[in-house]
């Protein structure tokens, strides 16, 4: 039934275009496409926040505590005498933000006289003569008392005491905006981060013979931070799954999205389906998609296109639609190119792919085109999708010139990543889907590897079934791990 | 749209609103339209994502045909999808033995590791012998079949209980337990059926496409609290609404 459709929108007289139409940039698609290597650089740029590696020896108050050579062990110096006369050493580096959670641990080699080691975060400016917890903007968790500090008189119970031979462990943790710490592998407690800025691990020894040794991830952690990150997640995952959705609205998004590009034998198999399977009576009550129009003219253009017969595309779409080479916005995009074919050349980070795709509909004839041969896949669809948004912007009910550029799919898409990224501004809890931070599907492209996608789905969804179970050989083992270490200790 | 946290570099021009925690910050129309058009989505993963919605609920010629318009790949071979939506149909009109027999043959483990998923596809069965007006056959099912499995499990007793008062009653259409007898009881086991598998295959027993919608929900629900923004109300047409002050 789709297939007859496009029949009487052909035989409308092509009206002059809507107001709205000039508006329409083709060129805005181009965006989609960057290259795999513009892609990489800006996955590696993200990746490459760089984290805490060893202990800051330069701001150190090397009056009190000294260093070790290989920057990840603390001693304290002599005799402390009064309250000023702490040890305190940072990071060389802030805690990382753009992951899930931040965590790192210090080993409790000899509490000393007093057992005053302490673990936490502070700002960069923090004054270096005084526990972590005891000044604002700082957090931290003593050893001596099993106490949490947070500033000035606030001070409360939070934890067991620790003392020689214990693990210790700080992190934060980004969807809940909260600081957690450990004590040999188990969660002691969280409190809410109260202090904006870049943190820095912090670890504090305050009387005779105190040594404590700090781990930022080059050994394995005695916490089981893996198997955290991802409750955490499921907690996430489980809060928004229960909110509810529209019935078949997904069914009805994907519906348009065929029709909005023009995949018209995708539509109709899928409309078969629907209606010969019961549980699917979709789409009631939503109306019908506006993208009907010149569907099957669209769906031969995109063909001609992917088949590289950019000749016949250019010929058809003369006579299809006149309007769109003559005064349309094609035209539009010819100019740009042109003026701007130059720059592109020499626009490094443009890469090839755009270039030559609009190299293409610069040449008046195409058949004349010396390029047309050459595009590859990606390409073609990038013309494709300039030339079925061309097409669209000539419906004469077109009421939004934006809906000829972007599916309802895309639009909402965008509108996600809008909001996603503004409730990190807001610094409120954020919720990561596995969808948005799907790792490995990151990792692949930041080899510039296409793999398979089928490969990487695959490899994907087996980790995350695997993983339920891991988690419960990891807290077997986790406990053996812990029964070993107190028999070290003791015997 | 795997790439939004890329993205979302470039977008990092929105003022912080940190000193304005007391009053709700205002998003005009215009500057959000700005934003908008800066987001880079991938047509590529837009593709996926309608493929991976096709693949996992089941519409396998119109993924062959998106697979060939499209270019994508479908993350699973396609041939699996036509013994899944077998399967599923099968239950759906109520032939679970033919159903139990075909997932034996898709994967026999599928059963022996969901022992759930086998009692619910027994307890279909019982309530078609029932529907049928099989009684005999349902009874001597119920106590040879079902029986031995609720002692194993609290949970699979109560559950043939239920199913077993069916019985008792001459009208069942007004039994206590009546829904038993519903369609959406053999679309909730069909759809059982379709997970188990989906999970044994190990693809997502769910599309992502509707994750994603539920997360637009949930970030506008969150936003609401700090921002005065254009929404989206209408998921069907995506058009933003003007920010209400």
């Amino acid at each position: 039934m789709v297939a007859n459709q496009e029949s009487s929108a052909a035989a409308e007289e092509p009206v002059a275009p809507a107001a709205g139409t000039a508006a329409m940039d083709p060129m805005r698609l181009a965006s989609r496409w960057r290259s795999p290597a513009e892609w990489e650089a800006a996955a590696a740029e993200m990746d490459a926040e760089p984290a805490p590696s060893e202990l800051n020896t330069t701001n150190s108050s090397g009056l009190f505590a000294v260093v070790s050579t290989d920057r990840m062990s603390v001693r304290y110096l002599g005799v402390n005498q009064h309250g000023h006369d702490v040890g305190v050493v940072q990071a060389n580096r802030p805690a990382p933000t753009h992951r899930p959670v931040y965590y790192f641990e210090m080993a409790v080699k000899n509490a000393g006289h007093k057992g005053q080691t302490s673990i936490g975060f502070t700002t960069e400016n923090f004054k270096m003569r005084r526990q972590p917890g005891w000044e604002s903007n700082s957090c931290g968790y003593h050893g001596d008392d099993g106490y949490l500090y947070r500033g000035p008189g606030k001070n409360e119970p939070f934890g067991p005491k620790f003392t020689s031979g214990d693990t210790i462990g700080a992190g934060i943790n980004y969807f809940l905006q909260e600081f957690f710490f450990t004590k040999n592998g188990s969660l002691v407690g969280s409190v809410q981060k109260e202090i904006k800025g870049p943190l820095y691990p912090t670890i504090a020894v305050h009387s005779q013979d105190e040594e404590v040794t700090v781990n930022f991830g080059n050994e394995p952690f005695c916490f089981d931070i893996e198997g955290y990150i991802f409750e955490e997640k499921m907690k996430q995952q489980s809060v928004s799954d229960k909110l509810f959705l529209q019935p078949d609205i997904s069914h009805w998004i994907v519906r348009s999205y065929l029709l909005h590009y023009g995949y018209q034998d995708t539509l109709n198999s899928f409309d078969m389906a629907s209606e010969t399977d019961p549980p699917s009576n979709h789409q009631n009550g939503y109306g019908e998609p506006p993208e009907m129009y010149g569907l099957s003219h669209r769906k031969s253009l995109r063909q001609l296109i992917m088949s590289g017969d950019i000749d016949s595309t250019f010929k058809r779409l003369g006579e299809w639609y006149p309007q769109v080479i003559k005064a349309g916005q094609l035209e539009d995009a010819v100019k740009y190119a042109r003026s701007n074919l130059a720059k592109f050349l020499t626009h490094k980070a443009f890469d090839g792919l755009l270039k030559e795709s609009v190299a293409l509909l610069a040449y008046e004839k195409p058949a004349e085109s010396s390029i047309g041969y050459l595009l590859e896949p990606p390409q073609r669809e990038f013309v494709a999708d300039a030339v079925n948004a061309a097409v669209l912007t000539t419906n004469p009910n077109l009421k939004d010139p934006e809906s000829c550029l972007y599916s309802c799919l895309e639009k909402l898409l965008r509108q996600l990543t809008i909001q996603v990224f503004l409730i990190k501004v807001f610094k409120l809890h954020l919720h990561l889907s596995s969808e948005l931070r799907d790792e490995t599907l990151c990792r692949s492209l930041r080899k510039g590897v296409h793999l398979g996608v089928d490969r990487v789905y695959r490899d994907s969804m087996r980790h995350v079934q695997q993983t339920q179970l891991i988690l419960k050989f990891r807290r077997i083992l986790f406990s053996l791990y812990k029964v070993n270490t107190k028999l070290r200790v003791t015997g | 749209m795997f790439l939004s946290r890329i993205v979302l570099r470039d977008l990092d021009s929105i003022d912080s609103p940190v000193s304005m925690a007391s009053s709700k910050k205002l998003v005009t129309r215009d500057e959000w339209e700005r934003k908008l058009r800066d987001v880079k989505i991938r047509k590529e993963d837009m593709n996926r994502l309608v493929m991976n919605f096709l693949v996992t609920e089941g519409f396998v010629d119109a993924a062959d045909k998106f697979r060939i318009e499209s270019g994508t790949q479908p993350d699973i071979d396609l041939a699996t999808i036509t013994d899944r939506m077998e399967v599923k149909r099968a239950v759906q009109s109520g032939n679970v033995q033919e159903a139990i027999e075909k997932i034996n043959d898709l994967n026999p483990t599928i059963l022996d590791t969901n022992p759930q998923l086998y009692f619910h596809l027994q307890q279909q069965k019982l309530i078609e012998l029932i529907r049928a007006g099989k009684i005999n056959e349902a009874l001597e099912f119920a106590q040879e079949e079902l029986a031995p499995r609720g002692e194993e499990n609290q949970a699979f007793l109560e559950e043939i209980e239920k199913t077993v008062t069916l019985l008792v009653f001459e009208d069942i259409k007004n039994c206590p337990y009546g829904e038993l007898l519903d369609v959406s009881q053999r679309l909730k086991t069909a759809s059982e059926v379709n997970a188990a598998i989906l999970t044994s295959q190990s693809h997502e027993k769910d599309p992502k496409l509707p994750s994603l919608l539920k997360m637009l929900i949930w970030t506008q629900n969150q936003l609401d609290e700090k921002a005065a923004y254009p929404r989206i109300n209408n998921f069907s047409t995506a058009t933003l609404e003007d920010p209400a002050i």
